[in-house]
């Protein structure tokens, strides 16, 4: 009988290998990322717009991405989507803050004719009016159900008052859906798809050439000069609730305005998010489901944008919960703040957080993902070399002064629907 | 190809080995056979609140989750009305601390009363946040017993009430596990960069000596052949007027289960099937449509589900629905539309294989079926699929006296 009480001896992680895309010119501003070493049949596609929803009129940015492929002069909606079908590829289209984008996942054998339908699908669009009544009907409906749902409700209460900002706060409301005008469509479509490109993503095994055959089909949608955003935002601290009658549960959000990468805070921060709230074994993981058993989940996390990022603390609780839960929340801040987080958990978090890199960088799509999360701030995958150092390097003294500088209850914003 | 190795330990446990010499993690899967489908009626979401106490400790070791962190890894776990499903994802280097953990909470639980009276909340806050506090989340608890008479595919995985949960007792806990936890009732695969030599050598060390148990019997009551149509209307405060139509299907050993799956690609999968473009482009009667199988292993259900648009009532949509599904009785479906439903499905496949996970679990699924290599010989049976078979089970199984309606009412909350 072997001895069930001894733990197994481990090994730590010591050395992760970041494999970086091939880089191509589409245009002097605009690069086309390529990862070519797949095993296998499959590749995706990625166009990247400065399409976001802080541009145009509120609606309109996300009305325009998902009327893509809705038709042309020659090709109706069904007519492309059958196409695109027939060539069994997957097409997904969304929208932030700061960017649109497409993505296609197909066959690689496929790739190159599907993205020729894309390309004159997104060319010619025609704004059909059916198709345009027909979304914002669907829109609408999806709206009213959101409304009904207390984690949609506080979500865009929560945007509200943490970007707390006439741009990036505003929140759609059912009036948005009346008058939404095809012009104002069409112009939006002009300016910032046909002549919006700012990044193409490309995973599979393509040669050169065909790589090329990319770069001629997307070329004229092309920037000049990509966009810059300098606009800061300043969370409004403040308690909210959002009534809904009969819920048997309560959305809470609490967050601040925060940093982004750019920031030499942000990989300190990254474990401090860790410790608290990012990993089943976090802090409030383990008082407020493991223990007491107030949620199903709740977590943290850190969302960045160009120049700035957000902290946000997400649950839906019982009803009879709301307030025990805020307490405990703002327990586990205050205790991060005055105790020193112990050895242990500091080592378990560290060899979880290089586990997760570890797998984070499996394989090529993964790895693609990787470069993602850094480009757009300019700074390569020696970024990952130096989370590796941090992660290594962290004290459990530096977790409490990020804490203290950080986690300050009375500077969040926090929103409660139910 | 998906190549793999089989070994039983003595104790009946099967082990799968899939080698990727290309990734740095190890996988390891266990699924056990068991799912809602075995609970009895009387003690409901008992498979489900069990998952949950899986992760509360084992006999030997205090915490689940803390040793695998320590180790770089992630676990979690699913039920569906058939199966219990659990996975390890590590650093391969780690692996021994994974093998470590199953194998120990496979031997016996801690069994606390901490552990059961916490997790009863949390699958109760479970079941509110996904079947009670959403639009539309009772569907499912309403639509299965709708369906199923008989089978205990008539309550859902989390359970029929939430009463069920909360009455679950340690003795009830204990029979559970004691009947179905056990390794002639698992299959565990393990997939990353090693030896099968080594492979073996590790899971007979940790789990050899883990008593056999004996493979539970599984007699179910079988549901009796549908024979009269069916319909409910249930009223809720939601925005929209939505529709379920059940039909029954073959279940998952039967080679008519493929053919109903593409039915339902052809159906409702995509944005160029015959339901999302005549009643949805064309005759703007829903907002939503699509259609899928559940997929379960006895007699399941093709669903045709969505939501109506403003002004159309349940009749029109009715009307529209069943004329566009007695045109199978004339117009099969042409090479085309087969041969785009077989790409898709190819296209599909490939993506699914791509991840360590993904395959290791449909190997677990494969053996459960009563052979790991159909994950290779799958594509043969759909390839070998005609318009002609598609046409048969269309007119087999889209018909009334084999249909399920579940028809929710919008109706205001300000009342």
């Amino acid at each position: 009988m072997i001895n069930r009480t001894l733990t197994p001896s481990l090994k730590e992680i010591d050395k992760i290998d970041f494999i970086k895309p091939a880089i191509f010119d589409i245009s002097s501003s605009v690069k086309l990322y390529s990862m070519s070493e797949v095993p296998n049949q499959t590749s995706r596609l990625d166009l990247y717009f400065n399409a976001g929803t802080i541009l145009g009129e509120i609606g309109t940015a996300s009305f325009v991405n998902s009327l893509l492929l809705s038709g042309t002069n020659s090709n109706t909606s069904i007519e492309i989507n059958n196409e695109m079908d027939s060539l069994g590829a997957f097409f997904e289209s969304s929208v932030s803050n700061e960017n649109a984008m497409v993505s296609i996942y197909a066959l690689k054998e496929n790739m190159l004719a599907v993205l020729s339908i894309l390309k004159d699908a997104i060319q010619h669009l025609a704004f059909h009016e059916h198709e345009v009544t027909e979304l914002v009907n669907d829109r609408k409906q999806k709206f009213k159900i959101g409304m009904e749902k207390v984690s949609y409700l506080a979500q865009r209460t929560f945007q509200q008052k943490l970007f707390n900002h006439p741009i990036y706060g505003r929140i759609a409301e059912e009036t948005d859906f009346e008058n939404v005008s095809i012009s104002t469509l069409k112009r939006f479509h002009k300016d910032f798809y046909l002549n919006g490109l700012t990044k193409v993503v490309l995973i599979g095994a393509f040669s050169t050439d065909e790589i090329d055959e990319v770069i001629d089909m997307t070329g004229n949608w092309a920037m000049d000069a990509l966009p810059t955003f300098n606009e800061k935002c300043q969370n409004e601290p403040s308690k909210t609730h959002v009534n809904k009658e009969q819920a048997v549960q309560t959305a809470i959000r609490v967050g601040c305005m925060l940093f982004n990468k750019k920031d030499p805070d942000f990989i300190d921060f990254q474990i401090l998010n860790t410790i608290l709230g990012d990993y089943f074994g976090s802090r409030l993981m383990t008082n407020i489901r493991e223990d007491k058993g107030y949620t199903y989940g709740i977590g943290t996390m850190v969302a960045e944008l160009s120049e700035m990022g957000y902290f946000l603390v997400a649950t839906e609780v019982g009803s009879d919960k709301k307030d025990a839960t805020l307490h405990e929340i703002e327990f586990e801040f205050k205790r991060l703040q005055t105790e020193l987080v112990s050895d242990d958990e500091m080592q378990l978090v560290k060899n979880y957080m290089l586990g997760q890199l570890l797998k984070s960088a499996d394989g090529p799509y993964a790895m693609m993902d990787l470069f993602l999360q850094v480009e757009p701030f300019s700074i390569g995958l020696d970024y990952y070399n130096n989370c590796i150092e941090s992660i290594n390097k962290i004290t459990p003294d530096r977790i409490q002064e990020l804490a203290i500088k950080y986690l300050n209850w009375d500077k969040m914003t926090i929103v409660t629907a139910g | 190809m998906i190549h793999f190795e089989r070994y039983i330990l003595k104790n009946g446990l099967t082990l799968l080995f899939h080698k990727d010499t290309t990734t740095p993690l190890a996988v390891i899967n266990t699924l056990f056979d068991v799912g809602a489908r075995d609970e009895s009626e009387a003690k409901t979401g008992f498979a489900h609140l069990f998952e949950h106490l899986m992760f509360g400790g084992s006999v030997n070791i205090p915490d689940f989750d803390a040793p695998l962190q320590m180790a770089g890894g992630e676990s979690n776990a699913f039920t569906s009305n058939d199966i219990t499903n659990y996975y390890d994802v590590l650093p391969k280097t780690n692996i021994e601390t994974a093998l470590w953990l199953e194998s120990d909470r496979m031997l016996s639980l801690a069994f606390t009363a901490k552990s059961l009276e916490v997790q009863r909340n949390v699958v109760i806050e479970e079941f509110k946040q996904r079947y009670l506090n959403q639009p539309y989340g009772d569907v499912w608890l309403e639509l299965r017993p709708l369906a199923y008479t008989k089978h205990p595919y008539k309550w859902a995985t989390i359970g029929k009430e939430i009463k069920h949960i909360e009455e679950a007792k340690m003795e009830d806990v204990k029979a559970f596990f004691k009947k179905h936890y056990c390794p002639s009732n698992a299959i565990l695969c393990i997939a990353g960069n090693f030896e099968f030599e080594e492979i073996k050598a590790l899971v007979e060390k940790w789990y050899g000596d883990i008593p056999s148990g004996i493979k539970p019997a599984r007699i179910l009551d079988a549901e009796p052949l549908q024979e009269e149509y069916r319909e409910k209307t249930i009223e809720r405060a939601v925005p929209t007027d939505a529709f379920y139509y059940a039909f029954k299907m073959p279940e998952r050993r039967n080679e008519l289960f493929y053919v109903a799956d593409l039915l339902s690609d052809a159906l409702g999968r995509d944005k160029s099937s015959r339901l999302y473009v005549s009643l949805k482009k064309e005759q703007q009667l829903t907002a939503e449509i699509g259609a899928y199988i559940t997929g379960s292993m006895d007699d399941g259900l093709l669903i045709i589900s969505g939501k109506l648009n403003d002004g159309v009532t349940f009749e029109m949509l009715d009307n529209a629905l069943w004329i566009e599904l007695e045109k199978f009785n004339n117009h099969p479906i042409s090479s085309d539309e087969l041969k785009r439903m077989m790409n898709k499905l190819r296209t599909s496949k490939e993506f699914e294989e791509q991840g360590l996970l993904n395959r290791a679990m449909n190997l677990c699924n494969f053996e459960l079926l009563g052979d790991a290599n159909g994950i290779n010989e799958e594509h043969l049976i759909y390839e070998a699929i005609h318009p002609s078979h598609i046409q048969e089970t269309a007119m087999h199984i889209l018909k009334k006296t084999n249909c399920s309606l579940l028809k929710v009412k919008a109706i205001s909350n300000d009342k």
